[in-house]
């Protein structure tokens, strides 16, 4: 850990998800307004030192919102990426440990997912369902959840053939001992990465289908659905579109930069 | 190479098996009766949609009837028609007893969708081979910071929204450019070359928009391969023969770091797709994401299904095409094969 937070692109990442994440945390407490009190008399405001970023069409304040979308765009990474990592651990292991005909199966289906377009998937899931907040986490993460199946069987295959692996089969282990003892353990540092790379793409979906109307449905809101707003006054109200895509921004790049920080700290190969 | 290609082919069969498996299987996602999802203020509406959806898949019949029903749809690419009030057909034209041609709605916006990829594919190789060269040759060093920072940005900044802004900068406060549709009032009435001239004009910022994370990744992808390519030994050969440093990094260097691009652009076809629903339907571009969006709005299941089929057949051809122009360039690959 402390070697990975030495890196200096690990550490302004972790430095800017810690930030966001004790913002939205506090949101309840540091919000100055409630985020879905509608006020006909402050309708889009420009920002000033009671609304420190505006407010909306229907008079909401817009840093309010802002904070609590934070929160929202924090558990669907979170939740969506937890689900597709948790997938891709087993189907991974049983791929990579088991091999014959499970694996083969197992990875025609992984090639299937991929040659889905997986927006389009995301979207047609959708369409059967009504858009939520965790029907959007559900189906992010069943539709993500391939690479780390591929991850883990790489590293399953290549570590059951080194020595520790096969000293331990050879004095009787079992396959769960193998399995959460040695193998496990040791792919974990790709598995962490590539979770975290995927948090910063599941942020970027949902907001992508909450502006499209098809993610966190208004009252509550989300980066993206304050951005929907943003569109429909982009002449008259700048800072409805500004903040919301800033904010997008840095929390993206905050996973990215901590997780390609984290490969490059960790994995002594990519350090070329 | 053709028994390559034959190889290839058979490989597609458990895949297309595997991809009808999947979309029968989010026909029947919605609790129940996928019919019963179907909201509609008026019931009568909402009733004579139920009856269309049961007969357009059968799902009156046995699971099992449905789904060999739903192959034969696949295997003769026959969607049905929309359930908008137009009922055109979703995939190809149909002609009725009048001789009136209907055309397909896929037919339609696919070419459009298509060209944007293509013009995306062509900015995408100009604009991010010169960046990954110049950054692996100057790595560590002002110009490689400076392009793996845009590369970052590229990664991290949301192309809705950037699409937005960029829409305000170029159309709404200077009128640069136009922001929405494929074509300006009046076009029918233009020449051939304005024609021409004034299509690409509404296609720069969907192209832009829709090529930027991959300009992004594909600049660090060829970055990292050129500096794989440089620590080989051919290279530290080809200097000691005295060849120029252009000969070395473009004869030798580039064109052995550029093969895994081939791959890695057939494996960037479903982004591109799927990434063109948040470009067409923002700059409101007639194409195959447009056409998407709007029929998940309004629940037009036969156009969901159909141009999900048709998204994952474009991909399955697009890996195809990738994997024959690898064997194609690189001969290692196809006896590899044929062995």
């Amino acid at each position: 850990m402390r070697r990975a937070l030495s890196n200096p692109m690990a550490f302004g990442g972790f430095l800017i998800i810690a930030v966001i994440m004790m913002l939205a945390l506090a949101a309840p407490l540091i919000a100055p307004f409630d985020p879905e009190a509608i006020d006909v008399k402050s309708i889009l405001l420009p920002p000033s030192s009671t609304h420190w970023m505006g407010t909306d069409g229907l008079g909401r304040d817009v840093f309010s919102r802002m904070l609590f979308g934070a929160r929202v765009s924090l558990m669907v990474g979170i939740v969506a990426v937890g689900i597709a990592t948790l997938i891709g651990i087993v189907l991974g292991s049983i791929s990579g440990y088991y091999r014959g005909w499970v694996d083969v199966f197992i990875m025609r289906l992984v090639d299937v997912m991929l040659s889905i377009p997986t927006f389009f998937l995301i979207l047609a899931v959708i369409a059967f369902l009504t858009p939520s907040i965790w029907n959007i986490m559900i189906v992010i993460g069943l539709t993500s959840w391939m690479g780390v199946t591929r991850l883990v069987r790489a590293e399953f295959l290549s570590l059951r053939n080194r020595e520790f692996v096969m000293a331990s089969e050879t004095l009787g282990a079992r396959d769960g001992r193998l399995i959460f003892r040695h193998l496990l353990p040791n792919s974990l540092t790709p598995i962490i990465v590539s979770s975290v790379l995927g948090v910063a793409s599941a942020v970027l979906v949902e907001s992508g289908l909450s502006f499209l109307g098809l993610g966190v449905q208004a009252p509550q809101s989300s980066w993206g659905n304050i951005l929907t707003d943003g569109k429909e006054y982009i002449e008259f109200a700048w800072w409805l579109s500004l903040f919301p895509g800033l904010a997008i921004l840095i929390t993206v790049l905050g996973y990215n930069l901590l997780g390609e920080g984290l490969r490059d700290a960790l994995d002594p190969r990519s350090s070329n | 190479m053709i028994r390559y290609l034959l190889n290839r082919l058979l490989w597609m069969v458990p895949l297309l098996v595997g991809i009808s498996l999947i979309s029968f299987f989010i026909m029947h996602l919605a609790p129940g009766d996928i019919t019963a999802t179907e909201a509609s203020f008026d019931p009568k509406a909402s009733e004579e949609s139920r009856q269309k959806l049961r007969e357009l898949y059968n799902l009156d019949k046995p699971v099992i009837v449905q789904y060999g029903l739903w192959l034969k749809r696949m295997a003769t690419l026959d969607f049905g028609t929309s359930f908008a009030s137009h009922q055109r057909p979703v995939f190809w034209q149909t002609t009725d007893e009048q001789g009136n041609v209907r055309k397909g709605m896929i037919q339609q916006a696919l070419p459009v969708t298509l060209l944007i990829n293509v013009l995306s594919l062509v900015l995408i190789i100009a604009v991010a081979l010169p960046l990954g060269v110049i950054s692996a040759l100057t790595r560590n060093r002002a110009p490689d910071r400076a392009i793996t920072f845009f590369v970052f940005i590229g990664f991290a900044i949301p192309g809705f929204w950037l699409a937005l802004m960029l829409m305000y900068w170029t159309g709404v406060a200077n009128n640069w450019l136009p922001i929405s549709g494929l074509h300006s009032i009046g076009y029918e009435n233009m020449g051939a070359i304005a024609q021409i001239f004034d299509t690409l004009k509404h296609l720069v910022l969907p192209v832009f928009i829709s090529g930027l994370s991959g300009l992004a990744g594909i600049s660090l992808f060829v970055r990292n391969g050129m500096l794989d390519v440089l620590h080989q030994d051919y290279i530290t050969t080809a200097r000691a023969k005295g060849l120029s440093e252009n000969t070395v990094v473009y004869g030798h260097a580039l064109r052995n770091a550029l093969l895994p691009l081939i791959t890695i652009f057939g494996l960037s076809i479903p982004g591109l797709i799927g990434g063109s629903v948040i470009a067409e339907s923002i700059f409101a571009i007639p194409g195959m994401g447009k056409l998407f969006y709007d029929a998940v709005l309004m629940r037009d299941f036969p156009v969901i299904m159909g141009i999900l089929t048709i998204g994952a057949a474009l991909t399955l051809i697009g890996n195809l095409l990738a994997d024959l122009a690898y064997a194609w360039a690189d001969p290692r690959v196809r006896r590899g094969v044929m062995q």
